[in-house]
C-alpha cells in the first residue's frame, strides 16, 4: 500500500455519518448524528448505557442499517453493506473470540477466508502476535488465557486484516483497573504504529480522554459535543457534557449585562462575572460552569482573594476528602448549594471542616451554559 | 432464639456433608439397586439350562452356543443396527435444520408453536401413534391413494409391514430427541460469535461452516448417541408396523419370555446391552479430542 494513496485520500474522511437515524420498533435509538472521522484519528463515542453509541458502532461495522440518512465509509455510501464485505474490524464488548480455535486459528480467522497462501497467514500471523507482544502462544487455547491475553489477541484477530477502520466496543470493561490503564495506553501506541482509524465506544470519560484525538460525547442518541479531550472538558457546550466529563460545579444564573470582554450574571444575590463567548443575551436563564480545581478557597471568609479571583461565593465546608493527589472540599454556599473544590495536596495544611470560606475563581473560569 | 442457641457449635459443615448425598441418595439407591440386581438375575439366567418348557438351574451357557453359531441372530443384529444408523442418520438430517431454524425464529409465538408440533410425538402413546402410521403408510392408506391420484405409482408402494414402514414411524418417534440437544446447544452458542465472523469477511455460509457448525458438534453428538440408543431399543414401533418381518432383539426378547426360554431372552439382553456401550465406547474413542477441544469453552 502507498503511502502517497493515502496522503492523496486523506480530504475524504474515513468515515461519515450524515444526519443518521435508527429506530427499533418504537425505540428511537439515534437521532440525526452526524460525525466526520479522519484517517487515522482516535476517535472516541462517549456517553452513558443507552446513549447510542453502541448502535452506532453497530451501524459502521455493517451490523445494524440506519433508518434514514447516510453513512460514509472512505467516502463511499455503505448503508446497506454486509459487515463481511466492509473494511471495517470490530473488537466486541466481550471480545467474542471463538472457543473451539486455538489462538493461532483465532488470529489466521479473516486471513483463511481470504484464501491467503499458508506461509503468508504463517508470517502474518506471528508478525501480529509480535505486535501485541504474545508472541509463542499460537497453540493456546482461549480459555488457557488471562483477561488481558485474550484482549490482545482481539486486537491481533482484528489488525491482521488491515482494516481501514477498527472498531473497539468498550473492549477495556471486564479488565480491573491497573491493567485497564495499562491496555490504554497499549491501545494508542498501537494505533500509532499501525496508523489505521480507530473508533472506541466507551462510558468512561477518563478511558476516552487518555487515549482519544477527538472525543463526541453522545446522550440520548444525539451527540452533544464533538472535540478533543481537553476541549470538551474545559468548554463544554451544555450541562450533561460538563457534568457527564467529570466533576462541575454548576450554578444556575442570569445574565444581567453584556459587555464585549464579559457577561455579568446574577445568581440569587451575588454578582458574578463570565466570558463573552455565547449568544445568551440580557435576562436569559444561562448555568455557569466552574470545575472544581478552577476554585481558590479563601479563609477566612472575609481574606482578601489573590489577584484576578473576582468571583467570589461565601460558603461553608461540611466535608473534607483527602483523594492522595489532591483534596476535595465539599462546600454548602450561603443560599444552600453544594459546591465542589479541589486543591493539591502540596502539604500546606487542609481547612478544617466546618470552616467558614469564600470560594472564588477568575472571569475565564468559568464556561457559560446555555443548554 | 435464646442465647443458648447463639452459642450453640456451627453445625453447618456436617449438615451441608449431608445435603448431597442426601439429594443424591433415593435415586441412586433404586437405580443402581434395581439396575444391578436386574443384571445379576439377567447373568445368571443366561447361563442356565432351557429343556423347551422349562429353565432348569443348572449352568451349561448352552443359550450363548445357540446365538452365536445360529446366523438367524447375525442377521436380527445387522438388521438392528441397520435400522438404529439409518435412523438416526435420517433424524440427524431432518433434525438438524429443524434446530437451526427454530433458533432463527424471531416471533416468541411461533417458536412455541415449533416446539409443540416437534415434541408433540412424545404427547401420545406409542401404540396409537403406530396404529396412525399404519392407516397412512397402508396398501389403501393416505400416502398410497395420493400417489395414486398423482399416477406417479402404477400399483400401491409396500410402505408398511417392512424396513421403510419401521423407519419412517422410528424417525417421527425419535425426532424430538434429536432435535432437542442439538437445539439446546444452538441456543447456548454466543450469537456474538457469528458476527465476530462475519466481520472478519465471512459469508453466512462460510459462517455457518467455520463457527456454528463446529461449535454445536457437541450437541449433534450427544443426539446422535440418544437416538441411536433408542432406535436400538424401539419395541413398539418395529412390533406393529414391522409386521413379523422387521426382527430385532428387543421383539425375540419378548418371544423368548413369552415361550418362557428366559435363557436366550437373557443372551439376547445382554448382547443389546453390549452392543449399545460398545457403540458408546468407540464413539466417544474417536470423537474424544473433537469433542474436548469444544468442551473447554466454558
Amino acid at each position: 500500500m502507498g503511502t502517497t494513496g493515502r496522503a492523496e485520500a486523506s480530504a475524504t474522511p474515513a468515515v461519515e455519518l450524515q444526519q443518521v437515524h435508527k429506530r427499533f420498533g418504537q425505540v428511537h435509538a439515534v437521532r440525526g448524528v452526524s460525525l466526520r472521522i479522519r484517517e487515522n484519528e482516535f476517535f472516541s463515542l462517549l456517553g452513558p448505557s443507552g446513549c447510542g453509541k453502541t448502535t452506532v458502532l453497530r451501524m459502521i461495522s455493517g451490523f445494524e442499517v440506519p433508518t434514514e440518512g447516510s453513512l460514509y465509509l472512505q467516502g463511499r455510501l455503505a448503508n446497506t453493506i454486509p459487515p463481511y464485505r466492509r473494511d471495517t474490524n470490530l473488537i466486541f464488548q466481550h471480545l467474542a473470540l471463538f472457543p473451539h480455535l486455538d489462538v493461532y486459528d483465532n488470529i489466521a480467522f479473516g486471513l483463511r477466508l481470504r484464501r491467503l497462501p499458508r506461509d503468508e497467514i504463517a508470517r502474518k500471523v506471528r508478525a501480529s502476535l509480535d505486535l501485541v507482544d504474545l508472541a509463542g502462544y499460537e497453540s493456546r487455547r482461549i480459555h488457557q488465557l488471562s483477561g488481558g491475553q485474550k484482549q490482545r489477541i482481539a486486537i491481533a484477530r482484528a489488525l491482521i486484516n488491515q482494516p481501514a477502520v477498527l472498531l473497539l466496543d468498550e473492549p477495556l470493561g471486564a479488565l480491573d483497573l491497573r491493567l485497564r490503564m495499562q491496555m490504554q495506553v497499549e491501545l494508542k501506541e498501537i494505533q500509532h504504529r499501525v496508523g489505521t482509524t480507530f473508533i472506541y465506544v466507551t462510558h468512561d470519560q477518563t478511558e476516552a480522554m487518555t487515549m482519544s484525538d477527538r472525543i463526541a460525547v453522545m446522550n440520548h442518541g444525539v451527540v452533544e459535543q464533538i472535540g478533543t479531550g481537553r476541549d470538551v472538558y474545559e468548554r463544554p457546550r451544555t450541562r450533561f457534557v460538563a457534568t457527564f466529563l467529570g466533576d462541575s460545579n454548576l450554578i444556575d444564573a442570569r445574565v444581567e449585562r453584556r459587555e464585549p470582554e464579559q457577561t455579568v450574571l446574577r445568581a440569587g444575590d451575588q454578582r458574578l462575572v463570565a466570558p463573552a463567548d455565547h449568544a445568551a443575551g440580557p435576562g436569559a436563564a444561562v448555568t455557569l460552569c466552574v470545575r472544581p480545581e478552577r476554585l481558590r478557597l479563601v479563609t477566612p471568609i472575609d481574606a482578601p482573594a489573590p489577584a484576578g479571583y473576582e468571583n467570589r461565593v461565601p460558603a461553608r465546608v461540611h466535608d473534607v476528602i483527602f483523594k492522595g493527589a489532591f483534596i476535595e472540599y465539599r462546600l454548602t454556599t450561603g443560599s444552600g448549594a453544594s459546591m465542589i473544590a479541589q486543591a493539591h495536596a502540596n502539604g500546606s495544611p487542609a481547612i478544617a471542616r466546618e470552616g467558614a470560606v469564600a470560594a472564588t475563581w477568575r472571569r475565564d473560569d468559568g464556561v457559560v451554559l446555555t443548554e | 432464639m435464646n442465647a443458648r442457641g447463639g452459642l450453640r457449635p456451627p453445625r453447618a459443615p456436617r449438615a451441608q456433608a449431608l445435603v448431597l448425598p442426601g439429594l443424591l441418595g433415593p435415586a441412586v439407591v433404586f437405580i443402581v439397586g434395581v439396575l444391578l440386581t436386574a443384571l445379576g438375575i439377567l447373568l445368571v439366567n443366561s447361563a442356565y439350562h432351557f429343556t423347551g418348557t422349562q429353565v432348569q438351574p443348572r449352568v451349561t451357557f448352552e443359550a450363548y452356543r445357540h446365538f452365536f453359531t445360529d446366523p438367524f441372530y447375525a442377521s436380527v443384529l445387522w438388521q438392528e443396527v441397520r435400522l438404529a444408523v439409518v435412523t438416526t442418520g435420517i433424524c440427524l438430517l431432518v433434525g438438524y435444520p429443524v434446530a437451526y431454524a427454530i433458533t432463527k425464529i424471531r416471533r416468541p409465538n411461533w417458536v412455541i408453536a415449533a416446539y409443540i408440533l416437534i415434541f408433540s410425538p412424545l404427547l401420545t402413546s406409542s401404540i396409537v401413534r403406530a396404529y396412525g402410521w399404519l392407516v397412512i403408510l397402508a396398501r389403501g392408506g393416505l400416502v398410497n391413494w395420493a400417489l395414486a391420484e398423482a399416477h406417479l405409482v402404477g400399483s400401491p408402494v409396500r410402505l408398511v409391514f417392512n424396513f421403510t414402514g419401521v423407519t419412517i414411524a422410528l424417525v417421527h418417534v425419535l425426532l424430538p430427541f434429536t432435535v432437542f440437544p442439538i437445539l439446546s446447544v444452538l441456543l447456548r452458542t454466543d450469537p456474538t460469535l457469528r458476527e465476530a465472523a462475519a466481520d472478519l469477511g465471512a459469508t453466512r455460509l462460510q459462517t455457518f461452516l467455520r463457527v456454528t457448525w463446529p461449535l454445536s458438534f457437541p450437541g449433534l453428538y450427544a443426539a446422535a448417541q440418544l437416538t441411536f440408543v433408542l432406535a436400538m431399543n424401539a419395541y413398539v414401533t418395529p412390533q406393529l408396523l414391522g409386521g413379523g418381518r422387521v426382527q430385532v432383539l428387543p421383539l425375540l426378547i419378548f418371544e423368548n419370555i413369552s415361550d418362557l426360554n428366559w435363557p436366550l431372552a437373557a443372551v439376547e439382553a445382554i448382547a443389546l446391552i453390549a452392543l449399545v456401550w460398545t457403540t458408546m465406547f468407540v464413539s466417544n474413542l474417536l470423537f474424544r479430542r473433537r469433542l474436548a477441544a469444544i468442551g473447554d469453552r466454558e
